[in-house]
């Protein structure tokens, strides 16, 4: 229990950095912007109270609008997102089927659930960050192109990044 | 009394959604960025910390770009340079007829060199921020130029860093004219490129061309008069016919920002009493 818990904290802070530092400044061809921090909230076990969910979300959140300098943008759909994760989790879950491992991975809750669970948060969380941020310009087809690339490049970094422990898990055992 | 508890504890989801909606809301529509608290922002401690950091890496990445941008600068200054030193020496043999002292006037305006460590162009709304604050002289409402054009104004100071609202952020709006003539218009930026700005509320009767260069025009403290913002590429009627509204390619590569220069006017705090003085007094005549 402490171990994954040092192991998420770790992971939480290196992805607010990264996110801070790096990820923030990539903008591919203008409209896709990596938005790799939620990993940490989709990574939060299943058995964790929405509470806790909840303000771990709004931290996280707060954390990255401090480096971004986006006063409770992110904050706002960090907390929304956290309210999301257990609805979402249900719909695509098998009834009354309990995971294993209770964080949510490809081994622990089935590839395809997976895939479901990340591709929905990461959408969601696409719309709430750029509707959010569209309160003043509104130019519809380029929020909902911005939306969307977003999406799927922040997914396709979360995929990688599932890779990269997934694999280092396995040269463990 | 036990109903209640069993309410709240039944719904403390909820409640707890609420209250951190609400209080991200609160930051999210506090607009006026002056009241911003500099904890909150990229000028607070942590943050600062964790981009002067990074910024010794990534201070290097864009080195060729500033060099070239030097490099041209260097040139124009050479040649200004030369036509310079041919006037002065035209003016000199004039000048020997005369026995008029040339007087060197006090310069009202000085410059602070920083660095910025956090820069963003792709938001809606963009910062900079600066690795020298209050500590070093700046203060809020500072402007802030590089060596191509305007950059932004100075927005909250921390003690060692500063953040600057950029031009690329659309609560600036900044007072430019066309080169040469003196009509004032508002620039402010659209939000879609990061080159490009619109000048707009400029009046129908001034003259320009497409090309023609864009300058500050001196009526706040922040930029002293003729500093070089960008130039017209494009023009349109605003909607009442009686407005032009000018697309402007700006002269700063917002891309590869790393150091920039603050513009100290020294009397800044003269014209602020001066024009304290004029509020009041139209105050009791009324």
């Amino acid at each position: 229990m402490t171990k994954s818990t040092i192991q998420l904290t770790v992971l939480t802070i290196v992805l607010i950095l990264a996110q801070g530092i790096v990820f923030n400044h990539i903008c591919l061809f203008g409209v896709a912007v990596p938005l790799v921090f939620i990993y940490a909230l989709l990574k939060l076990p299943v058995t964790l109270t929405v509470n806790w969910v909840l303000t771990i979300g709004f931290a996280i959140g707060l954390s990255v609008d401090i480096f971004s300098d986006t006063y409770g943008m992110n904050a706002l759909a960090c907390t929304l997102l956290a309210m999301c994760r257990r609805p979402v989790l249900r719909l695509y879950m098998p009834r009354g089927e309990e995971p294993a491992d209770p964080v949510p991975s490809s081994a622990s809750i089935g590839r395809s659930v997976y895939l479901k669970y990340l591709v929905t948060l990461t959408l969601l969380f696409c719309i709430f960050i750029f509707v959010i941020e569209s309160f003043t310009f509104f130019n519809i087809w380029r929020l909902i192109l911005r939306i969307i690339c977003s999406a799927v490049l922040s997914v396709a970094l979360m995929l990688g990044l599932d890779c990269l422990f997934s694999r280092r898990r396995e040269k463990r055992l | 009394m036990r109903d209640i508890l069993n309410f709240l504890i039944r719904s403390s989801n909820w409640i707890l959604f609420a209250v951190y909606v609400i209080a991200s809301c609160i930051l999210l529509f506090s607009t006026n960025p002056f009241q911003h608290h500099v904890y909150l922002t990229s000028a607070g401690a942590v943050a600062s910390t964790v981009y002067r950091t990074s910024n010794t890496v990534t201070g290097y990445f864009a080195l060729r770009d500033i060099n070239e941008d030097l490099q041209r600068r260097n040139a124009d200054l050479e040649m200004q340079l030369l036509g310079l030193q041919q006037q002065l020496r035209d003016q000199r043999l004039q000048l020997y007829a005369d026995t008029m002292t040339v007087d060197t006037v006090l310069s009202r305006y000085s410059f602070i060199i920083a660095n910025v460590i956090n820069n963003s162009i792709n938001r809606s709304h963009n910062y900079i921020t600066l690795e020298k604050g209050s500590a070093d002289g700046l203060k809020p409402e500072m402007g802030v130029v590089d060596q191509n054009g305007v950059v932004g104004i100075v927005n909250v100071t921390g003690e060692h860093t500063a953040r600057v609202i950029s031009v690329l952020n659309p609560y600036l709006r900044l007072s430019c004219k066309v080169k040469g003539n003196q009509h004032v218009g508002s620039l402010q930026w659209d939000g879609k490129r990061h080159d490009v700005a619109l000048l707009e509320e400029l009046p129908r009767h001034v003259k320009f061309k497409i090309g023609d260069t864009i300058v500050t025009s001196g009526f706040s403290t922040a930029f002293p008069e003729g500093v070089p913002v960008g130039t017209v590429i494009s023009a349109q009627k605003d909607g009442d016919d009686n407005f032009y509204s000018l697309k402007v390619r700006l002269f700063t590569d917002f891309s590869t920002l790393s150091t920039v220069r603050v513009i100290v006017d020294a009397m800044t705090e003269e014209l602020r009493t001066v024009e304290q003085d004029i509020t009041e007094s139209r105050r009791k005549m009324n």
